[in-house]
Parts: C-alpha cells; sequence; structure tokens
C-alpha cells in the first residue's frame, strides 16, 4: 500500500510531474531573462513561461482538418510522459533515485529519444509542408546527435564499469566528479554539444527554424496541445542537464554548511541552472547552421571528441 | 519528384505579405515562382490625380523605409519640371537626411539578415544601435522615421547650429560599432557558414537583368546614382562606391555594412560643410509643359520618377520605378540550385521592400488574387 | 560611358528630334520601325542597363518611354503610338531587364509588345475585366 502511494506521489509530485513543470518552466524563464540581458534588452520576468503555458492552456482547442488523427493529439502528451518517467530515474535528491531499475542508463537513453520522435509524429501528421520538412529534418539531426550522446555515456560507463546510474553517482562521490578525469574530458564537451542538438538550440535549432519553416513539426499545434508541448520541451530541458549533472558533475550531493544539512535537491538545481545556462550562453553568440553542416559537423567534429575520449578510456589505464 | 514550398502570402521570414513558391526536389530548389500585387494601393495613378504639394506626401508614403529618398526623388523631379533652383542649405540637409536613412535601413536590414540565419543576438544589436540615427533623424526632422522634411523648392525644417556636436557624437559612436560588426561578420564561423557562396549573382546576370544598388554592386557592377547622376549635395562631397567582387550573401552584408561606414563619412562632411542661405525657393503651384527625371540612390538602389507636366497645377504622368522592382528579376540566378534553407536568407539579401513594388496604378483598392508570374522565360539567360 | 552629346551622336539617324537637357540628360522621339535599330546601336555601345520602361496616356496616343542609362546620360527613347491599335515589339531580347516592365506595360495601358516570351498579368488580379487599362485616361476613378 504505501508502496503504491509513493510511486503514486513520486510521479505527481516529486521528482515527478508537478516538481518538474515548476522547475522546467522556471528555467525556462530564466534562460528568456539572460537571453534578453545578453541581447541587451530587458526582456520578460522569469516567470513568463508560466504565465504562456497558462494562456495557451486556456485557448480554444483547434485541431487542423489535415490534422485529424490520434497521432496528433497523442504525440505531446507522450513526449511529456516519456521526460517525467526519466525525472523518476534521475537521482535528483540522492544517489538513490525514485524509481530503481538494473541498467537504468539504457532506459534512459530510449526515453529521452521518445520526445524527438513524438515530434517527427505530430510533424508527419499534421498535413502542413512544413510540419513534413520540420519532421524530417529532425529525422536527420537526431542521427547527427544520437550516436555522440550514447557513444560519451558508454566512455562514462567503461570508466566506471557500470550501467547503473547510481552506481556512477556513487563512484564520483568517492573519486571526484568523472568530468576532473582528464580521458573523459572530450567526451564531457562531445555531450554537451550534443545537448545543445538535443535541446533544438542555436545552432542546432534547425528542424523548427522559426524564419525558415515557421514552427517546423509545432506549426500546427495551438492552445493546449501546444502547451503540453511546451511543458514536455521545459521538462525535457532540465532533464538533460540533470542527466548530465549526474553522468559527469557528480550528481546531487548533501553539503553540511555550519550546522544546516543542505539536502541534495539544491546541489541538483545548482548544476542544472549552470548547465542550462551554458547552453543558453552557447545559443546566444552563433547562427543557425543548415542541416548538412550540422549533420557534417556532429560526425566530424563532435564524434571525433567522443571517440578519442572513449579510447583513452579504453586504452589508458 | 518535386514538391511545392510556399513562402507567403504570410510567413515568419516575410515581413511584407508577397507570395513565392518554390519547387524543391529534397532540400535542392528546382524552380521559382512569384506573385505580386498583395499590397497593391494605385499610387501612381493617384499621384496624377493630386496636385503637386498633395503628391509629397502620397510619394512619402510608398515606402516607409525609404521615405526620405522618394521624397527627395519627387521634389527633385518636379523642380526640374518648373526649373527652379533648390537653395544650397537645403541641398546639404537633403543629404544629410537621405545617408542618416541609408544607414538606418541598412541596419534594419542587418538586423533582419541575422535574424534570418538564426543570429537573434545579432539582431538585436543592430537595432539596439539603429536607434541612434533614428534618434537623429528625430532631433532633425521631427519624425523618427516618415520624415515629411522635403518640400517643393527645398527643405521644412533646417539642422540648427547646435545639433552639430551631437550628430558628430553620435556618428563616432557609429562608426565604432559598424567597424565591430563589419569584423564579426567577417570572422564569425556560423555567419561565414550560412552566408559565404550562397545565393550567388554572377556579375553578367546582373547587368543584363537590371538589377541595381547593393545588389548589383556586391557581384562588382560599379553603379551609383550618387556618382553616376550627382544629385542634391553629393557631387560637392567625396566618397567611394562600395564593390564587392563574389555575389553571394556575405558580399552583399560586406557591401551595406560598408556603406554605413562611407555614408557617416559624407555625413561628417554635409554636417561640416553646411552652407548658409534660405531653405527653400519659391514655386508656382502651376507648371508649365515638360518632362523631367529624377534619379536617386536609394538604401536599396536606383530609384526613378519621371514626370510630366500640362500646365495645371496637377501632373500629367509620374512614373515610380522602385529599386525592389528592378531587383525581383536577380532573384532566380539567386535561388535555382540553392536550397531551402537558404530561401529566408537569400530572399532578404536583396533587402525587398515590396510595398514599393506594388505601387504600381489599380484603380480601385481591390487587392486579393493575383496570377503567378512565371520566372521560366528567366532561366534562359541563366548561366 | 557616354555623354549626351555622345549618345545623341550614335542615335542621331534613327531617331526624329533630339533634345539634349544638360550632359546627363536626353530625350528623343523615335518611331516603331527605327526603335529596336537604335537600341541595338546603343547596345554595341556597352548600354546595358534600362533603368525602367513608362507609359503615358497623351489623350490621342500614348507614349512608351525607354529609359537607358547609358551612364553618366540617361536617355529616354520614346516611342509615339495610336491609341486605337498600340503595339511594339519587345526588347526582352536586347535587354534582359525588360521582361516585368513590359508585362507592366501591357496590363497598366493596354499596349501590346509582339513577340513577349510571357505576356500575362503581373500586378491586376485574375478576375480584373479584360480590355480594362488602369492608367489609361478613360477608365473610371
Amino acid at each position: 500500500m504505501m508502496e503504491v502511494v509513493n510511486f503514486i506521489l513520486g510521479s505527481l509530485v516529486f521528482p515527478g510531474l508537478l516538481f518538474a513543470s515548476l522547475i522546467g518552466l522556471l528555467y525556462i524563464g530564466i534562460d528568456r531573462k539572460v537571453t534578453a540581458h545578453m541581447q541587451h534588452r530587458i526582456g520578460p520576468p522569469i516567470w513568463q513561461e508560466f504565465l504562456d503555458v497558462g494562456k495557451l492552456l486556456s485557448k480554444e482547442d483547434i485541431t487542423p482538418a489535415a490534422a485529424q488523427s490520434p497521432v496528433f493529439t497523442a504525440a505531446p502528451l507522450v513526449a511529456l510522459g516519456a521526460v517525467v518517467t526519466v525525472m523518476l530515474l534521475l537521482p535528483i535528491n540522492s544517489a538513490q533515485p525514485a524509481l530503481t531499475l538494473v541498467a537504468d542508463l539504457i532506459v534512459i537513453i530510449y526515453l529521452l529519444n521518445i520526445p524527438a520522435i513524438c515530434m517527427m509524429l505530430g510533424g508527419y501528421s499534421s498535413g502542413s509542408p512544413f510540419g513534413a520538412a520540420g519532421a524530417g529534418r529532425y529525422v536527420v539531426q537526431l542521427f547527427s546527435y544520437e550516436f555522440i550522446f550514447i557513444l560519451a555515456i558508454i566512455a562514462a560507463v567503461v570508466r566506471v564499469g557500470s550501467l547503473g546510474l547510481p552506481t556512477i553517482v556513487g563512484y564520483q562521490a568517492q573519486q571526484g566528479w568523472l568530468v576532473l578525469d582528464w580521458r573523459l574530458l572530450p567526451a564531457v564537451i562531445a555531450a554537451l554539444i550534443a545537448a545543445q542538438g538535443k535541446l533544438l538550440r542555436v545552432p542546432f535549432d534547425i528542424p523548427e527554424a522559426h524564419t525558415e519553416i515557421v514552427a517546423g513539426p509545432l506549426t500546427e499545434y495551438s492552445g493546449p496541445r501546444l502547451a503540453i508541448w511546451r511543458l514536455a520541451y521545459d521538462v525535457e530541458t532540465i532533464v538533460v542537464a540533470g542527466f548530465l549533472a549526474a553522468l559527469f558533475f557528480g550528481g546531487p550531493t548533501a553539503y553540511l554548511i555550519g550546522n544546516i544539512q543542505i539536502p541534495g535537491v539544491v546541489d541538483f538545481l545548482i548544476k542544472t541552472l549552470a548547465i542550462v545556462l551554458l547552453t543558453t550562453t552557447l545559443r546566444n553568440i552563433m547562427a543557425r547552421l543548415r542541416i548538412d553542416q550540422a549533420l557534417k559537423f556532429f560526425w566530424t567534429y563532435v564524434a571525433l571528441l567522443a571517440i578519442i575520449s572513449l579510447v583513452l578510456v579504453l586504452v589508458v589505464p | 519528384m518535386t514538391f511545392v514550398v510556399p513562402i507567403g502570402p504570410q510567413h515568419p521570414a516575410l515581413k511584407e505579405p508577397e507570395y513565392f513558391r518554390f519547387e524543391v526536389k529534397g532540400e535542392e530548389i528546382v524552380d521559382f515562382d512569384v506573385r505580386l500585387g498583395y499590397v497593391h494601393r494605385g499610387i501612381e495613378r493617384a499621384l496624377q490625380e493630386r496636385s503637386y504639394l498633395h503628391n509629397i506626401y502620397l510619394s512619402e508614403r510608398i515606402c516607409g523605409i525609404c521615405n526620405v529618398a522618394h521624397t527627395t526623388a519627387y521634389c527633385q523631379t518636379i523642380e526640374q519640371l518648373a526649373g527652379i533652383e533648390v537653395p544650397d542649405r537645403a541641398r546639404f540637409i537633403r543629404t544629410i537626411l537621405c545617408e542618416l536613412e541609408r544607414i538606418h535601413s541598412h541596419m534594419l536590414w542587418a538586423g533582419i539578415a541575422a535574424h534570418e540565419i538564426g543570429f537573434d543576438t545579432l539582431f538585436m544589436l543592430f537595432w539596439r544601435d539603429r536607434e541612434l540615427v533614428l534618434d537623429l533623424k528625430e532631433m532633425i526632422s521631427g519624425n523618427r522615421q516618415t520624415s515629411a522634411s522635403n518640400t517643393l523648392g527645398g527643405v521644412r525644417r533646417d539642422v540648427k547650429p547646435e545639433y552639430v556636436p551631437k550628430i558628430l557624437r553620435t556618428l563616432e559612436k557609429l562608426e565604432k560599432a559598424t567597424e565591430q560588426y563589419i569584423n564579426i561578420c567577417t570572422s564569425d564561423r556560423t555567419i561565414l557558414a550560412r552566408c559565404a557562396g550562397i545565393g550567388v549573382l554572377p556579375k553578367d546576370d546582373a547587368k543584363k537583368l537590371c538589377a541595381v544598388g547593393p545588389t548589383t554592386r556586391a557581384s562588382g557592377v560599379d553603379i551609383d546614382i550618387r556618382r553616376d547622376d550627382p544629385y542634391d549635395a553629393y557631387g560637392q562631397i567625396s566618397f567611394d562606391v562600395i564593390t564587392e567582387p563574389d555575389g553571394d550573401v556575405l558580399a552583399k552584408v560586406i557591401v551595406r555594412l560598408r556603406e554605413i561606414l562611407e555614408s557617416i563619412h559624407i555625413t561628417r562632411q554635409a554636417v561640416k560643410a553646411l552652407p548658409k542661405g534660405p531653405l527653400r525657393a519659391k514655386i508656382t503651384p502651376k507648371i508649365e509643359p515638360n518632362e523631367a527625371i529624377g534619379r536617386v540612390e536609394a538604401p536599396r538602389g536606383e530609384l526613378l520618377y519621371y514626370a510630366i507636366s500640362n500646365g495645371t497645377d496637377k501632373p500629367e504622368r509620374v512614373r515610380v520605378r522602385t529599386p525592389t522592382y528592378a531587383n525581383i528579376p536577380s532573384f532566380k540566378p539567386m535561388f535555382v540550385g540553392g536550397t531551402v534553407a537558404e530561401i529566408p536568407i537569400v530572399l532578404a539579401s536583396i533587402d525587398p521592400c515590396f510595398a514599393c513594388t506594388d505601387r504600381v496604378a489599380l484603380v480601385d483598392s481591390h487587392t486579393g488574387k493575383t496570377r503567378v508570374l512565371s520566372f521560366k522565360e528567366l532561366r534562359r539567360w541563366k548561366g | 560611358m557616354m555623354k549626351a552629346n555622345e549618345v545623341a551622336e550614335v542615335i542621331k539617324e534613327y531617331v526624329d528630334e533630339i533634345k539634349i537637357e544638360n550632359v546627363r540628360r536626353v530625350f528623343a522621339t523615335t518611331d516603331e520601325e527605327r526603335c529596336r535599330a537604335a537600341m541595338l546601336a546603343l547596345k554595341q555601345r556597352d548600354v546595358q542597363h534600362l533603368s525602367t520602361i513608362s507609359g503615358v496616356d497623351r489623350g490621342d496616343a500614348i507614349t512608351v518611354v525607354y529609359h537607358l542609362d547609358c551612364r553618366p546620360a540617361l536617355l529616354s527613347l520614346k516611342l509615339n503610338l495610336p491609341k486605337s491599335t498600340p503595339k511594339v515589339q519587345t526588347i526582352t531580347d536586347i535587354f534582359p531587364g525588360a521582361i516585368l516592365y513590359e508585362r507592366d506595360l501591357m496590363e497598366m495601358l493596354g499596349v501590346k509588345v509582339e513577340g513577349h516570351p510571357d505576356p500575362r498579368r503581373l500586378f491586376l488580379a485574375d478576375d480584373w475585366p479584360a480590355g480594362v487599362y488602369p492608367l489609361r485616361k478613360e477608365a473610371k476613378k
């Protein structure tokens, strides 16, 4: 009985839907504010994302005639479900996540791809040429960053010798952060660049390039369904950041300052915010690449970084 | 198999309504069509139904961005018709306003171009610095945008001596900023990746298709009305005509940014050499039968006004040929063979102004459906 | 690169009257037969830029004006056409840039351009009535 209650609380409140949504919306609000300041604007208040999503949720629900299909409606919900599930698998308060699985890294890698796949399906089913073009670009982009992302993770896995995220976090608590290991540094850089592609941030916002293909797969979405997409994207942002934090940056650590016990969740929030702000900085100092240029960039420079790291981990003891 | 990518009439890459139809094979563009006429206002006909004085304000409203160029060209043409000389001081003030407008227009364009390639930070920075020019325009003419400063026989507002230090200070700031932007645009890897080598307009095509302005100067064609057919004070001022040989989008960016520097240089000379004297000459409301042509180098290129008078206070005919209209045939060689991702930036690269292009006369306010304009015939000249 | 008097020299055998306003403005009147010859002669002298084509309804006749940029001189070559059957030969083979201006001329003033590669409407709507030319004097307000 207790277990069921715990599970429901875990998936709906902390660290599930409610917590993930609040932090996701807040962090994107911070991202927008920081972007504004980088661009010499005042920018919206940091709770603007709450207002935007709230407004979208209260709008009329319109489905274009060409997009009348269950796939079109299900896509954002499945995407949101997938990223919230990843929240349950991430170490947030301590090395132990809300849901423990054997080899949870593989599950996380799969789940992190679901939003991308949902977006492609949503784009193809929307019946708009922009949606189809965006989905087509997304397929190419997925093939660009995903391999590198997995390679970088494998490098860390080989270093620690475990497929379990809690074990990796525990290892780092004793041996120091993996990012401080010179053999893994190239993999960390590659993973961060791949995350930029995963989160569709400049220079890799190609699938939803606003000036080229309107909003790509999201062109035909409006109202509550668009709100769910926004929410899924915002949660995905902290999930990816949190995943990288756990994998390379030591994960949540509880501190004792004076006599006050600082819970691990604070550390989690600080580390994810730092990673989100890094992606914010990157997206504000570059122009968008073309899809072929992005593909080439990933498969040459970034792949090289990840492979070097993997070889170093395997060869150098 | 090819499919059609529609751009417009409403599309985030277009700031004005116009319809472009791209036939694409995968990501490659194989054919290109355009529909014109979404912003028809019948201005050419309206110009011949109103008095010469009234027409200043109508011509000013042909284009929001290059309004000074339009009124300068219009007033110049009517002054030639009536055979009156504009006082020196007015000619210098017109030059100053024209150049400030060029700076602001190029900055506006550069911002939009940065936005088209997804570089929003640069977009905001360009527009921040554009505000400096708008402040100057507001100080001189009382308006940020539509200056309403030119009138038949001269100008309506003076550049007061106390304005001069402020103008020079702002120009200094702008010059530094522009030099930095040129530096960014020629060195940033992502900008180079998106702009270099795409949307190329070969020199031959530019000449054959009678392209004008920065579009053709970026293809290495050395034309500039300010030098070739000097008006206002340009004959008394030294400046260079900026050309770049490559013809790609990057060349168009560099030409425009370097033109900003040149405009700053011109404005500085004009402000310093501002002669004393009256602001306007008298003009009679009725003009004897005559014909005249006025040409101005607007920010987007050669702007031509051709007017015929018939002895009344209304013109017999005023023909307006705007720069974007002349540049539209050049789209074809720039697009075909490119990719879909290039469309927005190449479209933006001629700095299109569709309100200008569509000014041609319609008698009523009828808009709505127009025919597809085929560019098939233009492919024949594609090198 | 021709001044006004040089332009006048080049085209003098093809035109009826030449008015040189100043070094940079030349107005000349020609007729249908010699119009193309004049343009070809100019093309020989490296004139490539056609600034625009204007059409003017003079009441009893329609005047087509070709504005040719001879740099620095701007030549306006005028062609008077009868209002009942105004027609000209296309010049797109000499100046490809004329393509839109000729279409503009056709729909706005009803001048028939013979040999034009694409004689469809340019600006006017599809349902615009045939035979109504907005820039003609008789067109209703």
